[in-house]
């Protein structure tokens, strides 16, 4: 069964194939975004991430490969009409707010009546209500940025493709941008999400993709991204903490993590010194510990 | 269909400052060929000026169209239009009939003033209102056209590959032979500067014909060429 947005083995060359200055933007990548879900996809500046996502839109063609979206292969305009996109660095025209949304509406398709509901519905939902007869050319970096989330959900899209969305916008911005995803994904729409936010993807994509020199080194649920298997944490009790390395004592009980290896071992020098044992869980890690660790120095070897 | 029409409308609105400086341009040279009513019009004075505003509209036609593509791609406004439900071909059919509109626009501001010099200096105008038909032709062809070049070049280059195309036949005086007139605006070029306040004056129909489905055929390969391009890249 085809995904929401599929990319089989795709690899997009920037250049004259004749030409020294010729750049891999991505290659062979491969993912399947499911119904429903919020896909965090992430990677350093020039890994590849927008070069992905127009591909996906039909801004250009692949090198190699083929993908599909909604089903279609990539470049199908009537497809379009059930995706919302918002590109890195919104560029809009100098229109008031309601009437640039009612012309991007009416480009996929949207009826005068209909479009007019949505309208109003999406300017109270990025707080722009009372914004709406006012041109956008005067509007501020992160309203921009609002209003162009607004012409993403204009249309009611099954899937949203969103570059860079919190980009300029301020912390209570990014909460309400956050909120407005959530609320999104709980409609059932499934999201694309490329940021360098890595606190807001862990907080709210059920599943990441790293993109490193434009090939996918890693993509899974996020919740096991951020488990490590290299090392558990243990609370214990009734045992003194120097005979732990770098253990933290405090209520009584003794906090430390070892390597997986160690683990057993440490667990039975607990017991033997007449301790009790009160949790052992693999160690949580930040996501931006695991990109680091994935696209970082070092990386590559 | 409807797509094309909101694209062309855009496309219209955010013109509209060019357009209404070449109206108004075309009515200064009309009261400045009258002597701004100090004088009786001299008639070779009211053909240039039917002569050259004929030619301006095809020119400014040419221009709108080769700047088109390049100034969303520049804007990065052509990422949003065209993440839509709206095809690379809806979208240069759209520029190329929002141009056309236009000059079919300025072709009409044009005779309207050529017409009332005209009466002023007593001189037939028939015909001018059938030089209406060449210039509306000739802007088609010319958008078309810098349209396609525009496609794979830069605005610039896109004009002087058109005005070569367009101009070139006259330096080998290509004019004498029958089959000229199937050369892509140079016939209509012709007509223009062949123009004259005659009750006999007619255009040549088959020359409009011609430049009729040589714009069709320049929209073809425009469409064609701007389907295979990676649109977001960014431009100079």
């Amino acid at each position: 069964m085809p995904g929401m947005l599929d990319y089989d083995c795709v690899t997009k060359d920037y250049g004259s194939s004749w030409s020294p200055a010729r750049v891999r933007a991505l290659d062979s990548f491969t993912l399947s975004l499911e119904r429903g879900e919020i896909c965090g996809f992430l990677g350093p500046n020039g890994a590849g991430k927008t070069t992905a996502i127009h591909l996906a839109l039909g801004f250009m063609r692949p090198s190699s490969g083929c993908g599909r979206l909604l089903g279609k292969p990539f470049g199908h305009a009537a497809t379009r009409a059930r995706v919302g996109f918002l590109p890195e660095n919104v560029a809009l025209y100098h229109l008031p707010a309601d009437r640039l949304l009612r012309f991007y509406g009416a480009l996929s398709g949207l009826r005068p009546q209909r479009l007019r509901l949505r309208c109003s519905e999406v300017l109270r939902q990025v707080g722009l209500e009372m914004e709406a007869r006012r041109n956008v050319a005067g509007f501020s970096r992160g309203m921009q940025q609002r209003i162009g989330l607004a012409q993403a959900l204009i249309n009611d899209p099954d899937l949203l493709i969103l570059d860079e969305p919190g980009s300029g916008l301020d912390p209570l911005a990014r909460v309400v941008m956050r909120d407005l995803l959530l609320e999104a994904n709980g409609a059932g729409k499934t999201i694309f999400l490329s940021s360098h936010l890595l606190s807001e993807i862990e907080m709210i994509c059920h599943r990441v993709a790293i993109l490193h020199k434009g090939r996918l080194i890693r993509v899974g649920r996020t919740d096991e991204l951020l488990t490590s298997r290299d090392r558990y944490h243990i609370v214990a009790r009734g045992v003194p903490a120097n005979r732990f390395e770098q253990a933290q004592a405090h209520d009584g009980r003794v906090e430390f993590t070892v390597a997986a290896a160690l683990q057993r071992d440490t667990l039975e020098r607990i017991w033997a010194l007449g301790g009790e044992v009160l949790s052992v869980n693999p160690v949580r890690r930040t996501l931006e510990e695991v990109f680091v660790e994935l696209t970082g120095e070092g990386a590559d070897r | 269909m409807k797509p094309l029409v909101l694209l062309a409308v855009n496309f219209l609105r955010q013109h509209r400052w060019p357009v209404l400086l070449l109206f108004a341009w075309i009515v200064f040279m009309a009261l400045a060929t009258a002597d701004f009513g100090r004088s009786r019009p001299i008639p070779a004075d009211i053909v240039f000026y039917a002569q050259q505003q004929a030619i301006y509209i095809c020119i400014f036609s040419a221009f709108l169209a080769a700047n088109a593509i390049h100034a969303e791609r520049k804007s990065r406004r052509i990422l949003l239009l065209l993440s839509r439900a709206v095809s690379r071909a809806q979208y240069v059919s759209a520029i190329v009939s929002a141009t056309w509109t236009l000059a079919i626009g300025c072709a009409v501001v044009f005779a309207l003033c050529a017409e009332w010099l005209a009466a002023d200096a007593g001189l037939p105008s028939p015909g001018l209102w059938l030089l209406v038909m060449p210039v509306a032709a000739g802007a088609l062809v010319a958008a078309a056209a810098s349209m396609f070049f525009s496609t794979f070049c830069n605005p610039y280059l896109a004009i002087a590959f058109t005005l070569a195309l367009f101009c070139t036949p006259a330096v080998w005086h290509l004019d004498r032979h029958a089959w000229s007139t199937w050369l892509p605006g140079f016939p209509l070029l012709l007509q223009f500067l062949k123009f004259r306040f005659a009750p006999d004056w007619a255009p040549n129909w088959i020359a409009i014909i011609a430049a009729l489905l040589q714009s069709v055929v320049f929209w073809g390969l425009a469409v064609a060429a701007f389907e295979r391009r990676d649109i977001a890249v960014p431009v100079e």
